[in-house]
């Protein structure tokens, strides 16, 4: 049963990242097309700078739950790699399980509550010419924010399965 | 006490002069029974979203402009200043002795909040450019800096090209010449940020942007559960921080173009012909808008913008009394 | 203000308990963030972290990540850096020194650092470990390179320091135009003195394959050195111009290295879709810290720690020296765990009328500010630009190694900032002499 979930919110964290993949190209093609058309054309667009931001915002967030799978997000270890691996383990999927799940479970309910917002009060974005509708921005933060919840959660459970795994001791230990 | 963040960075002549003086002010007049504690952009809640983060209950006040809110709903720009509106002098006049001030806070009560008028800025400088710009055939296909309803005027009725600048790499991209012209703000506040290094010409006056205006909200219920005594203090001392405010702008914009003048920079001043061409592109502009509010069933806009223009009709016709020692 | 005294502290514990440094960063954030806000918190960190995800100038690290990484994937990396081996055998550390002069380069052409260090480290590493540098030299230079694009304009930093302070934005990047030179030299010095002493010992299989005639050197040079030299003038070359922004010229390398990629025939789907998984994976990681980053420092203030410091400093009664001494030092801690914008974004303003008071050169104690900065950035055991080096370093490249391999460069930009208190002309005399346009 948990692995099937477990398996679930891997792919979902891998299809976000795929998805970003294509945002890092389109932030370099609109960049690139704003330069070109400001030098070459004298026609600068009112959208590659709105685009510019919104790229590298959405690219990050979505992929910062692979980058979670892969362990990427960069961590000091040379201290934590002395404990005892049980030990190690267990404070690791406390931390993910009880402190970092709840916090961006949280800041995802927050993220989903001002996609909403955007989209049914039709929101624009404040200063830019171009003034786009803003919902589908807030809308892959949001989604980006829980796959990195979801992926916290399981690595979490994880962690605690790896500490169980070595010792059979009970979750609560740690 | 009440936490406010502002739209500009800590520092800055805004920051300095609106928001750090209303503190003072604050302090001063209530014996030190309000606390206004100043933050600048993006520490608190996001630059532009200073609105939402009082409506959020984040922080107990905010202090923003309404151009922020051009986009959402274009009222705003009536008090934002826009181009070919009211200059300083008139526009405070209105703000204060012609009803304007009420009118702001009827649509602030509208979005649940309680606004204090707090900081009313000099005339912004047109253009800071690579090229001398003298008539509308110096607009044309010009790559402009510049944003908010200026930008649509310069496209639409004057052929320039308006280009998205974010703020760190205006100077730089002025300096190599990849924007023609840049506007910013007023003498005082582009002096720090050095474009008169980067760029010959200087355009003045400021037609886009005559005057400007920030305001400090807080919540309708934030506001009832003052003292009663308080509420008094707290408006005289935003309309005290608003009056000095406009003044140390004179002043300091003064020094700033003095500045200028003193270096390397030709000072460019507008013909009044083609201020009035300008100008009334701006008019048009907004009187268009307010057309378009009103056809979809909006006629807010429409109405305050008929009193701002009697308004200012009137100040025309009637300030040639005043000494205003211009060369 | 007790509660952002102690946001620091537990910091530390967090990250050398093995907790990713964005997470980290997090947890601090929103326990000492739940006394300044109350129920409130979690919408006023999604403040935070919408600040930093609709950061304009952030974009400019993805596209540099790119560029290095289609470099890299593609193979034009290795060939570059065997043909510079084959130039620059006889020097001592030809290697190290071509890494800290490509290091200089981008700098000059990039505006946010972190970019360049990734960038260049990509493509550095894997020819240095092949022609047997020592790990510890490699993991410095890589990270001392990367961060000269503070010091070297056009550099982001140095712009908002200026509008910060109210300083002429031109006159802060030409008084840090010299010291960064400086440097430069004194890094390079320390690199043929050090492959003097202990040059890299010789690979025989690789020695054979260097000796080949001339004109099959020359074929090599024409074929990889020049193409990326135009590479670099393409990218440097379209600012100068003024064609592109600091950010678009990132664009511009990220396009030319795709160019290159495809002119040498190594232009493959799956060197494309590696080039941007590496991109995706590693921007995440930078701009997650750097979001918590922003958390982070939005609490600090809001629990009173810019009265923190301004406490500090009014009641300890410091002199003019002691005063800089000790905003110096304030910058160098805060730089242990904030971006460089929080950085900037705390201390300017709260340094700013102390300085003005005391009548103390602002362009000269700018540059200083900016010096410590970089070296903040460099300085164990929370440093930002080890970070960024172990996420694209070698398993066997390890943390310990590259804390070692910082400290020789630590020590020449500490030399750097002596050189210019002690000589305060190599700060101000260029700001003087500027001509605008
Ligand atoms: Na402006
Ligand atoms: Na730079």
């Amino acid at each position: 049963m948990f692995s099937y979930l477990f398996r679930g919110i891997d792919c979902l964290s891998i299809v976000f990242s795929k998805v970003a993949n294509i945002v890092a190209l389109g932030l370099v093609v609109s960049m690139i097309y704003e330069v070109l058309a400001r030098y070459l054309f004298n026609a600068p667009t009112l959208w590659a700078f709105d685009i510019a931001y919104m790229a590298t915002g959405t690219l990050f967030v979505l992929g910062a739950a692979q980058a979670l799978r892969e362990d990427a997000h960069v961590r000091i270890d040379f201290l934590s790699s002395r404990f005892p691996a049980k030990f190690r383990d267990g404070f690791n999927g406390f931390i993910y399980v009880f402190l970092l799940f709840p916090i961006f479970a949280m800041l995802s309910k927050v993220a989903i509550g001002k996609a909403w917002h955007a989209y049914v009060s039709g929101e624009v974005e404040m200063v830019s010419p171009w003034a786009p509708l803003m919902w589908p921005f807030y809308t892959l933060l949001a989604l980006g924010l829980l796959a990195l919840s979801l992926q916290l959660l399981v690595e979490g459970l994880r962690a605690f399965g790896a500490a169980k795994g070595v010792t059979q001791v009970k979750e609560g230990d740690a | 006490t009440w936490r406010v963040p502002t739209s500009v960075p800590e520092g800055s002549p805004f920051y300095v002069n609106f928001l750090e003086r209303f503190a003072d002010n604050a302090a001063l007049l209530t014996g030190d029974r309000v606390e206004i504690q100043p933050f600048g952009a993006g520490v608190l809640v996001p630059a532009l979203q200073v609105y939402d983060g009082v409506r959020d209950g984040i922080v107990e006040a905010g202090h923003s402009t309404p151009s922020y809110l051009v986009n959402k709903d274009p009222i705003n720009a009536i008090f934002a200043g826009f181009p070919g509106g009211m200059g300083p002098e008139a526009f405070v006049t209105w703000i204060y002795e012609g009803g304007g001030k009420e009118k702001l806070s009827e649509i602030r009560a509208s979005e649940g909040f309680k606004n204090l008028i707090v900081g009313i800025g000099s005339s912004e400088i047109m253009a800071h450019a690579n090229k001398p710009i003298r008539s509308a055939e110096d607009l044309k296909g010009l790559k402009y800096r510049t944003s908010g309803p200026w930008a649509e005027v310069m496209r639409e009725y004057f052929g320039a090209v308006p280009t998205v600048v974010p703020p760190g790499e205006i100077y730089t991209l002025l300096q190599r010449k990849g924007v023609d012209a840049i506007e910013w703000g007023p003498p005082s506040g582009n002096l720090p940020e050095g474009f008169h290094e980067a760029a010959p010409y200087i355009i003045v006056p400021g037609v886009h942007q005559p005057t400007f205006l920030w305001e400090v909200v807080v919540k309708q219920e934030t506001w009832d559960a003052l003292d009663d005594d308080l509420k008094p203090l707290l408006e005289a001392a935003a309309e005290l921080t608003t009056l000095e405010s406009v003044v140390s702008f004179y002043d300091k914009d003064m020094k700033a173009m003095e500045t200028f003048r003193g270096g390397k920079n030709e000072i460019i001043t507008l013909d009044p012909a083609f201020i009035e061409q300008l100008s009334s592109a701006g008019s048009d502009w907004i009187s268009k808008k307010a057309d378009a509010q009103k056809e979809a069933g909006k006629p807010a806009m429409a109405d305050i913008l008929a009193d701002y223009n009697a308004y200012k009709a009137r100040w025309s016709a009637e300030s040639s009394y005043l000494i205003r020692n211009q060369d | 203000m007790l509660v952002s005294a102690l946001m620091f502290p537990g910091l530390f514990v967090l990250v050398l308990a093995g907790i990713p440094i964005a997470f980290s960063l997090a947890i601090v954030a929103v326990s000492a963030g739940a006394f300044a806000f109350g129920p409130h918190i979690f919408n006023q960190l999604y403040g935070s972290f919408y600040t930093a995800a609709t950061n304009f100038i952030l974009s400019a690290i993805p596209m540099f990540i790119l560029m290095g990484a289609i470099l890299e994937r593609s193979g034009i990396a290795e060939r570059l850096f065997k043909t510079m081996q084959i130039w620059l055998k006889g020097l001592p550390g030809g290697l190290a020194v071509a890494t800290i002069a490509m290091g200089a380069v981008f700098a000059a052409a990039a505006g946010v650092v972190g970019a360049v260090e990734v960038m260049i480290g990509m493509m550095a590493i894997p020819a240095m470990q092949k022609y047997r540098y020592d790990n510890r030299l490699i993991a410095g230079t890589i990270c001392a390179g990367g961060s000269l694009g503070t010091m070297i304009p056009p550099s982001v930093i140095a712009v908002m320091y200026a509008s910060l302070a109210q300083l002429s934005v031109g006159e802060v990047l030409a008084g840090m135009m010299f010291p960064g030179l400086i440097m430069i030299a004194l890094f390079i010095g320390y690199l043929l003195i050090h492959g003097m002493i202990r040059p890299p010992e010789k690979v025989p299989e690789l020695e054979e394959e260097d000796d080949m005639p001339l004109g099959e050197k020359l074929r090599l040079t024409c074929s990889t050195l020049l193409p990326v030299i135009a590479l670099i003038f393409a990218v440097l070359g379209s600012l100068l111009a003024g064609i592109a922004s600091p950010t678009e010229a990132a664009a511009v390398g990220a396009v030319g290295a795709l160019i290159l990629c495809i002119a040498y025939g190594r232009f493959s789907m799956s060197v494309m879709r590696e080039s941007l998984a590496i991109t995706v994976r590693i921007s995440a990681m930078i701009l997650l810290i750097v979001a918590a980053g922003t958390m982070f420092m939005g609490v600090f203030a809001a629990n009173g720690g810019a009265q923190l410091i301004r406490g500090f400093l009014e009641g300890s009664g410091l002199g003019t020296t002691g005063m800089i001494i000790f905003f110096l030092i304030v910058v160098f801690i805060l730089g242990f765990v904030l971006d460089w914008t929080a950085n900037v974004l705390i201390c300017v303003p709260l340094f700013t009328p102390f300085i003005r008071s005391a009548g103390v050169d602002p362009v000269w104690f700018a540059t200083l500010v900016i010096i410590v900065i970089q070296t903040g950035y460099l300085t164990p055991p929370m440093a930002s630009s080890i970070f960024y080096l172990k996420s694209i370093a070698p398993p066997n490249m390890t943390y310990g190694q590259m804390c070692r391999g910082v400290i020789p460069f630590i020590l020449l930009q500490i030399l750097t900032l002596l050189l210019v208190v002690a000589f305060p002309v190599t700060a101000t005399w260029l700001p003087s002499k500027i001509v605008g346009f």
